[in-house]
């Protein structure tokens, strides 16, 4: 691969347009140019400061006026509304509950109303219909990185579970359903597989350490609470990978609350939803004081909302959890740096 | 047994010291002990209820907007079920765990309520409160509580 100079890269697209260059990278709705480098452009070392904001977690299903429809609107209008515009969106899965085609066409419409570009990656109720097929036809590759700002991005597929449904002859629509269950009596525990760590591995084979990298994953990348798939099984192993690194940055959706954790050099935070909270596991939390409060269930939109990440130029980010309802402690109420 | 006084009070219960421990013991006990057979078959009649409660805590059937139980509370979490009964402001009064299982069908899952002594109602009971064996009874405790923690299965003999 060609390596350009960020100079050149932008004047390259000036010429060309993001458009045709970045079909496949962003979704076709991208109306605004991201400044998207190669390798050696990662390895600058000082960053431009900029902001991105993060969804996740929609769940739609496909009946009509849902209100999980309408909390997804919700969050886009919010995501538009804030100041200074996040330069792009990412989406840590679970836009569909079922995995049903309309379920996905139905979140790409809404989805689409964002005005910024936007980078996705499937969740297992995406995912366990058809193994992914409507979700690619829609969205693209399932895993991807690029570089922004002198940020490495990557977005990966860990919701991957060795066969369960062959032996036992289940239907497309029996293994969906299984996958549904949080508790998931007969899936086991996924992660990403070995062709994605391969993958990962060459990807930042040729990022300088100094470089900031942010991983987006559907699950999160330790070991939380495994029955819920609370966690990633080959987490160690991507964790090791970019190990190299300062520092990482790891956000993740399935969780549906506000929950933090670090691990050597990696900082994860878990995301809020567009659907429904999660309560929280029977187990200790490192850092017990960066949760939500209880939601009253009678509030449909209590607990629920999007994200707004703010980079700046030592790579300092600070996560905004922006919940519709006020049940965030003071602690974090005006972002947390990690 | 030394020093254990008896005092009958009604016919049904009788309330008995035992070295300076207060135990409530029904008349059911004073028959001959369960056969091992019969205690297998009661604790096989629990388990099929919490199966079938299992089950409709994680169906859709029960609302119309495709949501279930589990959708906000797998494994029967954060229905606190060792905190009723409490004043729960949803239910705008001091309510049960049934009445609220009915509150969040017809609210935010917009089904059809269970009748409160329904076999299925029942079911749902005994699933969410076998989930929380072990929890210490706390009326109104302001807390959400998870379930006891399982490895993996259904978390109970199921078959």
């Amino acid at each position: 691969m060609k390596k350009f100079s960020r100079r050149q890269f932008l004047g390259m697209t000036t010429k060309a347009g993001a458009a045709t260059m970045f079909a496949g990278i962003f979704a076709p709705s991208a109306s605004s140019m991201l400044g998207l480098g190669g390798v050696a452009e990662a390895a600058t070392k000082k960053i431009k400061p900029f902001n991105f904001a993060v969804l996740t977690d929609a769940h739609l299903y496909d009946i009509a006026d849902h209100k999980f429809d309408h909390i997804l609107e919700k969050a886009v209008a919010d995501v538009n509304s804030i100041k200074p515009r996040p330069d792009f969106v990412l989406y840590a899965g679970d836009l569909g509950q079922s995995g049903k085609k309309a379920e996905l066409v139905k979140g790409k419409k809404i989805l689409d109303k964002l005005k910024m570009p936007y980078k996705i990656i499937p969740g297992e109720h995406d995912y366990y219909l058809d193994m992914g097929k409507a979700w690619r036809k829609l969205f693209g590759d399932e895993h991807w990185s690029f570089n922004h700002n002198g940020v490495h991005f990557i977005g990966m597929n860990s919701i991957l579970v060795p066969d369960f449904w062959t032996l036992k002859k289940l239907t497309p629509k029996e293994r969906m359903h299984m996958m549904e269950e949080l508790e998931c009596h007969n899936c086991g525990a996924w992660g990403v597989g070995e062709k994605q760590l391969n993958w990962l591995a060459r990807d930042v084979k040729r990022v300088s350490p100094d470089t900031p990298v942010v991983i987006m994953t559907h699950s999160p990348l330790w070991d939380y609470y495994p029955r819920w798939n609370f966690q990633t099984y080959d987490a160690p192993e991507i964790r090791e990978i970019l190990r190299k690194f300062d520092k990482v940055i790891s956000i993740h959706g399935h969780v549906h609350q506000v929950v933090y954790n670090e691990i050597n050099n990696m900082r994860s935070c878990g995301l809020l939803s567009t659907s429904w909270p999660w309560p929280y596991p029977p187990v200790e939390l490192e850092y017990p004081h960066i949760k939500q409060r209880r939601a009253d269930p009678g509030d449909f939109e209590d607990g629920l909302g999007g994200h707004d990440i703010a980079v700046n130029a030592d790579f300092d980010a600070i996560v905004h959890w922006r919940e519709f309802s006020d049940l965030l402690p003071d602690n974090i109420k005006k972002g947390l740096k990690v | 047994m030394k020093k254990v006084r008896k005092i009958s009070f009604t016919t049904a219960a009788s309330v008995i010291v035992v070295s300076g421990t207060l135990i409530v013991a029904s008349m059911a006990q004073a028959k001959p002990p369960r056969s091992e057979t019969q205690i297998a078959q009661e604790r096989a009649a629990l388990m099929t209820a919490v199966a079938k409660g299992d089950d409709l805590w994680h169906s859709a059937k029960l609302g119309n907007n495709g949501l279930a139980c589990a959708n906000c509370h797998p494994d029967g979490s954060a229905s606190n079920v060792h905190t009723w009964p409490k004043f729960q402001t949803n239910l705008g009064k001091v309510g049960t765990l049934r009445e609220m299982i009915n509150w969040c069908i017809a609210v935010p899952m917009q089904g059809r309520i269970l009748e409160y002594d329904s076999e299925e109602m029942i079911a749902m009971e005994a699933y969410a409160t076998y989930t929380h064996r072990g929890v210490a009874i706390a009326p109104a405790k302001d807390e959400q509580h998870g379930a006891v923690p399982v490895k993996s299965g259904p978390g109970y003999p199921r078959h």
